[in-house]
């Protein structure tokens, strides 16, 4: 049978143990790798913008998208030619002038003001 | 002063202290803690140079190898601890308790290496008997040259002081199994130290 005493630290043993060193320095690039390992477990201020910046990004260029979308759209539907458009809106003189301007036949004055009279009902 | 530490990603960090300096410099660890678990990173270094170089010291030893896997070892034991810093409670010192988890992260890492498997570490195999040697080693060497379940019972015991009981917790083995094993390992570890023959030890 072992005797426990028998292995029970000497006095020098336990000075050899307590003179063993307690720190050792790491290497330089140690903690930059574990900042970064965290990082990318989303930790600290992640490299990456964060899902609720990406969500306000993305809300705003649909946003902006839409606008655009909207603007153009509306000039192509709204937007006729525009000599049409100055005949059937603009007052006579000024549709007459167009139609000089485009070398169309000058309409009798009674038919511009059937015209005009049609527009304002 | 000393302590107040603003909870806020941006946190105001306490005065730094020198590597390796203990927590009753400027900023103690529970104010270091608190402002790091508010997301502060400066504070997250802060305690990463006060603990690093005592848990590399003691990973390395557990591990008795080289200090690359000791450092992989020692970024593992952080990324696990960090997230769970918000759990620890003062009741054990900051570096009790960061010494637990690297012995997890140790145990884990030779287990992945497949230098042992589970529940090889503490079996009463024949690593008990010591190498041949004529040489008288030094104490450092001579706990490297342990065998994995002898090293950690005696690093853990003989030189973090550790009871049997939190060894037995940390390691899930019972307390007399590391009374056990802290025996076996203190008589290879003399031999070596004292250069004795395998022989000698093979008769008992």
């Amino acid at each position: 049978m072992n005797d426990d005493n028998e292995f029970e630290l000497t006095t020098e043993e336990q000075e050899m143990l307590s003179s063993l060193r307690r720190e050792r320095e790491p290497g330089d690039l140690l903690e930059e790798r574990v900042v970064r390992a965290l990082r990318r477990d989303g930790h600290f201020g992640s490299a990456r913008p964060s899902s609720r910046t990406l969500g306000k990004l993305t809300r705003i260029a649909a946003a902006v998208a839409l606008f655009a979308g909207g603007v153009a759209t509306g000039r192509y539907l709204i937007v006729p030619d525009a000599p049409q458009a100055a005949a059937a809106t603009q007052p006579a003189s000024v549709a007459r002038e167009a139609s000089q301007k485009r070398e169309l036949p000058i309409p009798a004055s009674g038919e511009m003001i059937v015209a005009e009279t049609e527009l304002w009902l | 002063m000393s302590g107040q530490v603003a909870i806020s990603g941006k946190a105001q960090v306490p005065e730094l202290g020198r590597v390796g300096q203990t927590s009753s410099a400027a900023g103690s660890d529970a104010a270091l803690i608190a402002a790091a678990v508010s997301g502060a990173e400066a504070a997250f270094r802060e305690l990463f140079r006060r603990h690093t170089p005592h848990l590399l010291q003691f990973v390395t030893r557990v591990l008795g190898s080289s200090s690359g896997d000791a450092e992989d070892v020692v970024q593992d034991t952080w990324v696990r601890a960090y997230p769970a810093l918000v759990t620890f409670r003062s009741e054990s010192s900051f570096r009790t308790w960061l010494c637990s988890i690297g012995l997890r992260a140790a145990l884990d890492s030779m287990r992945r290496g497949r230098r042992h498997i589970a529940g090889e570490l503490f079996d009463d195999d024949a690593s008990s008997v010591p190498p041949a040697t004529e040489d008288r080693m030094d104490i450092e060497s001579a706990i490297a040259r342990l065998a994995p379940g002898y090293r950690m019972v005696l690093v853990l015991h003989d030189v973090e002081g550790f009871t049997h009981e939190e060894i037995g917790s940390q390691l899930g083995i019972a307390p007399g199994t590391s009374k056990a094993q802290l025996f076996k390992a203190r008589r290879v570890m003399r031999a070596l130290l004292t250069g004795r023959e395998k022989n000698n030890e093979r008769r008992q």
